[in-house]
Order: C-alpha cells, then sequence, then structure tokens
C-alpha cells in the first residue's frame, strides 16, 4: 500500500481528484454541510498553529485560543471600519504574531515549562480584557460582522464562497507550515525539542527556536481567527475562554501532535465533540472531555493520526527474529542510554 | 492608612491561598518532576468532599479534616494509577496529563454537585478586629494563620522526621533513595498526598468567600504559577513569598489602580513577571540550572 | 554456601543483550573483582543484582533468589549498591546523606555510633560533615557515597568504578579506607573496578567479563601473574 502511494503517478492522480472534489462538493452540499467542513477547516488550522509550537517544538501552550480570539477581533474591527479585506487579513495575522512574539520573548528566557505556565493566563486575562476594552471590542456583546458574503459576479451562495475562501486560506497554510517544519528550521525546531543541551552545543539557540516557533503559532492563531470571523461573522469574550483552551490542547493531542493529519483530526474533534458530549449530559461534558485525553495519552500517545503506523507495527513484531549477540560499541550505547535514563535528579528549573 | 492596611491583610489572605497552592505544586514537582496543573481542581474536589461531608450531618471542622484525610489519599491514588506512567519520560507530555486530569476533576465536580455555585462556611465568624486602627476581617487573619500554621508543620515534617528526610531523597536522587532501601513508590504516594492535603486546605479556606462551583481555582491555580515562576520551582520559601507580594500587590492595584480594577487584577502577576524577568532570568530566587550533557 | 552466587545470569536493555552468561560466587566475609573493558558488562552485572534491571539465569543471596525484587527490597535483605557515579544526595547535607543509608536501621544510638565511625573513617568527610554533598570533591563525595552503604550493615557491599574521575592517589586513599572497613567489619565485597591493579589489592579473587560473558575465574595471585592479563589490564 504505501509502495502504491510513492509512485509520482499516484500521487499526482490523487491530487487532481481532491482538488476536484474540492471544487464540486461545495456546490452540492447543503449549507450546513458546507458550514461544518468551514468551521472545521478553521479550527484544522488553529490546531496546526498549535502544533508548532507544542507539537513540533514541544513546549506545552495554552493560549492559542487567546491568538485566534485576537485575530478575530481584529478582523472583526478591520471589517466593520470597511478596511481593504486585504489589509484586514494582514493585520489579522501580524498582531496575534507581535503579541506571541512579546509573550515568548519574555516567557521562553525561563526555560522548562515557564510558557505553559504563562499562556495559561492568557485565556484568563484575555476575557475581560475583551470586556473591558469595549471601545473596541463591542465588550460582552462582541462584535458581529458580515464581510465574506459572496460576490454577485460569482453566483455563489455566501456558505459556498465562504468555504471556498477558507479552504484556500487552510491549504496554503498548511503547506507553508508543512514546508517550515520540513526544512532547516523544522529540523532545527526538532534537535531543541528532544535535547535543549545538544541543541546549544550544535549552535542551535534552544531560546531562539522557542520564540521563533511561538510566533509563528501566534500568527497562524490570527489567521485561524481571520477565517473564525469569515464563518461565524460573530466573536466575543466567549471565543477565547479558558475551556475552548483546553479543548484546542486535547483536540491536538487527540488527532495527532507533530502531525499535519492530526491538525485536521483535530480541527474535526474541536468541531464536534464538545457539541456530542453537551448532547450526552452537559454536566458530563468536561469529565467526559478529561477521560478522552486521558485515554489517548495512555493508550495512544501519538493521537489518531499514529493509529495506521501503530496497527502496522503490531502487524510487524509479531514476526520478529531473535536479537544475534551484540557488539560491543551497541552494548555500550545501549548501557549509556540506559544509564542516562537513570532517575537521578533533574536540574532544577 | 485605615483602607491600606485592610487591603494588605485581605491581601495577604488570598497571598496565602496561592501560597499553599504554589507550595503543593512545588512539593509535587520536586517529588515526581512535574509540574501539577490540576492542583486546583483537586483543592475544589476537597472543597467539595467537604461540602458532602457537612450534608450527612458532621460538623464543619469534622467535615473540613475528613475532606482533608480523604484528599490524601485520593492524591496518593492519582500519583500510583495515573501518574506513575509518565514520571520518568518527558515533562511536557507529564504537564499535559495533568491537564487531562484538570479536566477530568473539574468534569467529576460539575457531574456530582453540578455548575451552580453552592455555598460553603466559613470556620472563622464574619467579623472585624481593630488593628492599628483599620477593621480587619476575622477571616483573613483566620485563614493566614492557619495557613502559616500548616506550612510550619510540613517544615516541620520534612526536616525533623525520618519521612521527611526520605521524602527529600526521593526527590533527589531516586536510585540513592531505593539503594538505601527506601520505597521509593510509596514515598512518591505521600508526596502527592501531602501536596493534595495542602490543596484542600486551602480550598476549603477559600470556599466560603469565592461559593463552591467547579472552576473556583481556576485563577487561583494562575495566580500559583506566578508565584512559582517568580519563586523559582526549587525555593519553597521564595514561593510562598512571591506568593503573598502577588496577593498584596493585586489588591492594592485593584484598588489604587483604576484602569486594573477587580476583573484585570488577574493580569498583575503577570506584570510583575516581565519585570522581574528582564532583570533576572532564573526568577526572584531560584538557582540557575546546570545542565549537563 | 556462598553469599552470593550468579549462573549464567543474562540482561538486555531495550532489544539489546549486554550480559550473555555471567558467573561468579561471593563467599562470606570474601571479596571478588570484576574485571574487564568498557562495554563489557560490569556495571549491568551490578544493577542485575540490585534489581535496577531485569536479569534471567541464577541469582542467589543466601540461597534465594533474588530475581524479580525492587531495589529497596535487595537493600533490606542486607546488600548495599554503591553506584557508579557515586550518587550523592547533593542538597542534602554529609550527616542527613548518612542518615538517609541508615534508613533501614532502627536504633538511634546505634546509627550515631556508625555516623561517628564513618566520620573517623574518613576524615575527610567529618571536616565537611555540615556541607551539602554537592560541595564535596570527588574523592569526598566518593568516600560519602561507601560511609553511605556501610551505614546500613550490609552484609554484602557492591562497589561500581569507585576509582572513576578520581586522581590516582586520591583513588588509592579510597581503597585504602575500604580495605580497612573489610579488615574492621567483615562485609563482604564485590569490586568492580577498571583499574586492575586497585582491585587486585582489595580482593581475594576476580572474573573477567568480556562482552557479557564471565571468561577468566581465578585467586588474585593466580590472575596477575597471568599475561593476558599483565598485557590486557596491567599495562604489560
Amino acid at each position: 500500500m504505501s509502495n502504491l502511494l510513492k509512485k509520482p503517478a499516484v500521487r499526482w492522480g490523487a491530487l487532481v481528484v481532491l482538488v476536484a472534489l474540492a471544487v464540486v462538493l461545495p456546490l452540492m452540499l447543503p449549507e450546513v454541510a458546507n458550514d461544518t467542513i468551514a468551521r472545521i477547516c478553521v479550527f484544522a488550522v488553529a490546531v496546526l498553529g498549535l502544533n508548532v509550537v507544542m507539537g513540533y517544538g514541544g513546549q506545552v501552550s495554552l493560549g492559542q485560543i487567546f491568538f485566534l480570539g485576537l485575530g478575530s477581533y481584529v478582523t472583526a474591527y478591520g471589517a466593520t471600519n470597511d478596511w481593504n479585506i486585504v489589509l484586514t487579513f494582514l493585520a489579522a495575522l501580524v498582531l496575534p504574531a507581535i503579541a506571541g512574539l512579546v509573550i515568548a520573548l519574555a516567557a521562553a528566557r525561563l526555560g522548562g515549562l515557564a510558557i505553559a505556565m504563562v499562556t495559561i493566563a492568557l485565556p484568563i486575562v484575555g476575557l475581560p480584557l475583551a470586556r473591558r476594552l469595549d471601545h473596541w471590542t463591542g465588550g460582552s456583546q462582541g462584535l458581529s460582522s458580515r464581510f465574506s458574503d459572496a460576490p454577485e459576479w460569482t453566483g455563489l451562495y455566501h456558505d459556498q464562497w465562504q468555504l471556498y475562501i477558507v479552504l484556500v486560506i487552510a491549504v496554503v497554510t498548511f503547506v507553508l507550515v508543512r514546508n517550515f517544519v520540513r526544512g532547516k528550521f523544522g529540523r532545527a525546531l526538532a534537535i531543541v525539542k528532544e535535547n535543549e543541551a545538544v541543541a546549544s552545543s550544535m549552535g542551535i539557540s534552544p531560546y531562539w527556536y522557542k520564540v521563533l516557533s511561538f510566533t509563528i503559532a501566534s500568527m497562524v492563531g490570527g489567521i485561524s481567527g481571520f477565517m473564525y470571523m469569515s464563518v461565524v461573522q460573530y466573536t466575543s469574550p466567549e471565543t477565547l475562554a479558558f475551556h475552548h483552551s483546553i479543548t484546542l490542547l486535547a483536540a491536538m493531542v487527540v488527532g495527532g501532535s507533530a502531525t499535519l493529519a492530526g491538525s485536521v483530526i483535530g480541527g474535526v474533534y474541536f468541531v464536534f465533540v464538545p457539541v456530542l458530549t453537551n448532547a450526552i449530559n452537559p454536566n458530563l461534558t468536561a469529565m467526559l472531555q478529561g477521560a478522552i485525553l486521558l485515554l489517548v495519552l495512555f493508550l495512544l500517545p501519538g493521537g489518531l493520526a499514529s493509529l495506521p503506523r501503530r496497527i502496522a507495527g503490531l502487524r510487524r513484531s509479531s514476526g520478529s527474529r531473535p536479537g544475534a549477540p551484540p557488539r560491543e560499541e551497541a552494548a555500550t550505547r545501549a548501557v549509556q542510554k540506559a544509564a542516562s535514563k537513570q532517575p537521578t535528579r533533574k536540574a532544577d528549573q | 492608612m485605615g483602607t491600606f492596611i485592610q487591603l494588605l491583610i485581605d491581601g495577604l489572605s488570598t497571598g496565602s491561598i496561592y501560597a499553599a497552592l504554589a507550595l503543593a505544586i512545588v512539593l509535587v514537582h520536586q517529588a515526581t518532576g512535574m509540574v501539577n496543573f490540576a492542583q486546583g481542581a483537586m483543592a475544589v474536589l476537597s472543597g467539595y468532599i467537604a461540602y458532602s461531608l457537612l450534608g450527612v450531618g458532621l460538623p464543619l471542622i469534622g467535615a473540613i479534616i475528613g475532606a482533608v484525610v480523604i484528599s490524601f489519599f485520593v492524591g496518593a491514588l492519582i500519583e500510583r494509577l495515573l501518574i506513575r506512567r509518565f514520571e520518568r519520560g518527558d515533562e511536557h507530555t507529564a504537564v499535559v496529563v495533568t491537564i487531562g486530569l484538570l479536566t477530568l476533576i473539574t468534569g467529576i465536580c460539575a457531574w456530582f454537585w453540578s455548575y451552580n455555585n453552592q455555598l460553603f462556611p466559613s470556620l472563622f465568624p464574619n467579623q472585624t478586629i481593630p488593628v492599628f486602627g483599620a477593621s480587619v476581617s476575622l477571616r483573613s487573619l483566620g485563614t493566614i494563620i492557619v495557613i502559616l500554621v500548616i506550612m510550619g508543620l510540613l517544615q516541620l515534617l520534612f526536616v525533623g522526621t525520618k519521612l521527611g528526610l526520605a521524602l527529600r531523597a526521593v526527590s533527589i536522587n531516586q536510585q540513592s533513595a531505593a539503594f538505601a532501601g527506601m520505597p521509593v513508590g510509596r514515598l512518591l504516594m505521600v508526596g502527592w498526598g501531602l501536596a493534595s492535603a495542602l490543596g484542600a486546605v486551602a480550598g476549603v479556606l477559600v470556599a466560603p468567600q469565592l461559593t463552591l462551583t467547579p472552576g473556583m481555582m481556576d485563577t487561583a491555580l494562575v495566580y500559583a504559577l506566578a508565584a512559582v515562576i517568580l519563586g523559582g520551582l526549587s525555593s519553597p520559601i521564595g514561593v510562598v513569598a512571591a506568593a503573598g507580594i502577588i496577593g498584596v500587590l493585586e489588591n492594592l492595584a485593584a484598588v489604587y489602580v483604576p484602569f486594573i480594577g477587580h476583573d484585570l487584577k488577574v493580569a498583575v502577576p503577570f506584570l510583575l513577571i516581565f519585570v522581574v524577568l528582564i532583570l533576572r532570568p532564573q526568577g526572584l530566587f531560584g538557582r540557575k540550572a546546570v545542565v549537563r550533557v | 554456601m556462598p553469599l552470593l552466587e550468579l549462573e549464567g545470569v543474562t540482561a538486555s536493555y531495550d532489544s539489546v543483550q549486554v550480559l550473555d552468561g555471567v558467573s561468579l560466587s561471593v563467599p562470606e566475609r570474601g571479596a571478588v573483582g570484576v574485571l574487564g573493558a568498557n562495554g563489557a558488562g560490569k556495571t549491568t552485572t551490578l544493577r542485575a543484582i540490585t534489581g535496577v534491571v531485569r536479569a534471567g539465569g541464577s541469582i542467589r543471596f543466601d540461597g534465594r533468589d533474588i530475581r524479580g525484587l525492587r531495589p529497596d527490597q535487595v537493600a533490606a535483605l542486607g546488600i548495599a549498591h554503591v553506584p557508579e557515579g557515586r550518587g550523592t544526595l547533593g542538597d542534602l547535607s554529609v550527616r542527613d546523606n548518612l542518615r538517609v543509608g541508615a534508613y533501614l536501621g532502627k536504633d538511634k544510638a546505634g546509627i550515631a555510633r556508625d555516623i561517628d565511625y564513618c566520620l573517623e573513617l574518613f576524615p575527610q568527610l567529618r571536616e565537611r560533615v555540615k556541607s551539602n554533598g554537592s560541595a564535596l570533591s570527588g574523592g569526598e563525595q566518593q568516600m560519602l557515597a561507601v560511609a553511605r552503604a556501610f551505614m546500613a550493615k550490609p552484609r554484602l557491599l557492591l562497589l561500581d568504578e569507585a576509582s572513576l574521575g578520581l586522581a590516582p592517589s586520591t583513588a588509592k586513599n579510597v581503597y585504602q579506607a575500604i580495605r580497612r572497613l573489610r579488615e574492621e567489619s567483615g562485609i563482604a565485597m564485590l569490586v568492580v573496578e577498571q583499574n586492575a591493579n586497585l582491585a587486585f589489592s582489595l580482593v581475594d579473587s576476580a572474573t573477567v567479563l568480556e562482552t557479557g560473558r564471565s571468561v577468566l575465574t581465578g585467586p588474585t595471585e593466580e590472575l596477575r601473574a597471568m599475561d593476558e592479563i599483565r598485557r590486557a589490564y596491567l599495562g604489560g
């Protein structure tokens, strides 16, 4: 199967099919379906952003929803004040990026779990802040704005046009992030995630890479905020509530951290699971979500995206040969690796 | 001047709650090497346990002691059953596990006791006493004293008893502790149990003022984490001092700085962190980390 | 019956087999060395005894199979392990380090006496008794590690690379103190040591490991005289 996927002809063929589907389906599906797919795109991009800093970068962040919220507010403000749409989009990605940069410059200095401990404040401070700055944000009422209606010349319904827009933005964002994580920067980031001391000794600065990944995550968060506003057409302080922050993190983990497919699955999770658990019993929602997150961490730490790999691995291991006697270097390496896992106390933060 | 003293004492009172939570976080980190984001939620669960014990007819002091004891065992069980798997691994994964725990525990509280605010009685009468010409809340004073006493007892445990020595040894080098015959697993459970009990004290002391609701300690957790950042994970004294300062400053800022007010005062500790960080990256009291490759 | 007996012991880390048939025995009050090159499995052998690493084959202490026991359970049986790297409890004082070693003891007065004995055996430690473990030099930390192990009043002491990272004269001092400890207390010892000369100054017999297997065993005088040993481990 995997050999088949490697053939260029098959890949190009699959790409053509996907593009065709993406063009045709919105025209055929009902409004509700288009709206749902659009929302999935929004949160897939949000989870993708979180993956950059947390999945690929290894830094727990509880603040991603804040950047989505900020992006949505900037978009709403710009649209309400009749800014040029391209300008609005740029503002929606630049302002959160700047905010993320400033926060990361301070938090990354501390090392360890500081980014996690600081970002938890973002939704918790963000919500009252959004209420307070009502001149810009509309206070508790929030801001609504219809700027993403389909132009006359397209002959499309609004939901179709919105879906195309967010699909395009999502695809472009995914491609850009994919190139980033597979390129030089992504490889350096992976080393930082694996072992900061080793990265330093190679001349890769953990500090700057954490700042970089956090800024990119914030920027992508802002983009998802723009997309959010395009689809939902309303934002309020509730958008960046703390429990959404946790759902986003759970979505990333359940989907599959540090994978692109996992980000998409995460988008699906974010859109469907809270609604489903609420339908079962609103008081049960948090408990179910917590249980799901813990189950995934225990049983399938790579998330749903790692399921194919796990199944393949299980099939492979049932036919393994017993290991041959080792050469000395392999033995020494194994001993050293085990010795480095010894539970001596880590250095303090 | 009177208002200032009142705010000071009230600030120290909330600060002592943050200090208890922060100390619990430090305790867990020293024992098992992770930051427990669920520490606040566990304290809330303790509050609800006390609430239920009250419901079955126990007197307030009995319900509180009962809740503290039960919380000890709950904390120990959580370490054994949920956390043990993740202790030797990546600390970021461990944190995500505690976030899952936070959601689960909040959810359990919501399911059993609903999202409605429940009233919880205070140990101390709702009176004020004159201190240096100001009317100071008895509840605030009581909270400060109780938490200081508990922290003092903990310190005594750690420094003066064999169990305390064992707990300290396990947090420094688990292998050496095991080689000396210390039952490492059981001691880790005790560490989590003590942290959980400490959180329970904070929970029952703050519940009268905030009213019991599943998210009651979410904001307190944020303050506690800020105190941990400022004080440094390796310094219990630093963390307690930082928590006190945060409590006082946020209270003063809420009243004397109109823009901040009561809803934005949660930003105060982070402004503080920004300022401190620029001057001392390792926190106020922490040590610079040295990592050997 | 030997105090400690290993027969055909095997052990692996992940999928790499490190021990592939180690056999040795330590008599009551005896001292046996474990020699071999880097990566031969010497440290792993000790780890297998204390239960840090899961092992196959037979490991008997006092006739009893101790495989599968946790390290703290093995310690309670009377085996004290001085690990490679010393395992100093850096944030605790020297005195507290010793008290940790005495964790299993119940007699307060006896523990106080033992602490005094250790400080007398290792005078450098007495000077630093209030310092934190992390402030001690390498040699002092090694002595502290041995003293900590002694505080448990073990019947068998496992010493892992006691000379590692120490200047030759310091290593000699440490071994002299360990020799005295052995003479005065009669504790049996299993000594892993890369420096064969130092090992031979302490042990009655030794076993040589090569890629996880015991290839040569014999009394000290015999091994010392052998050409191969001289060339491989004693510098010709």
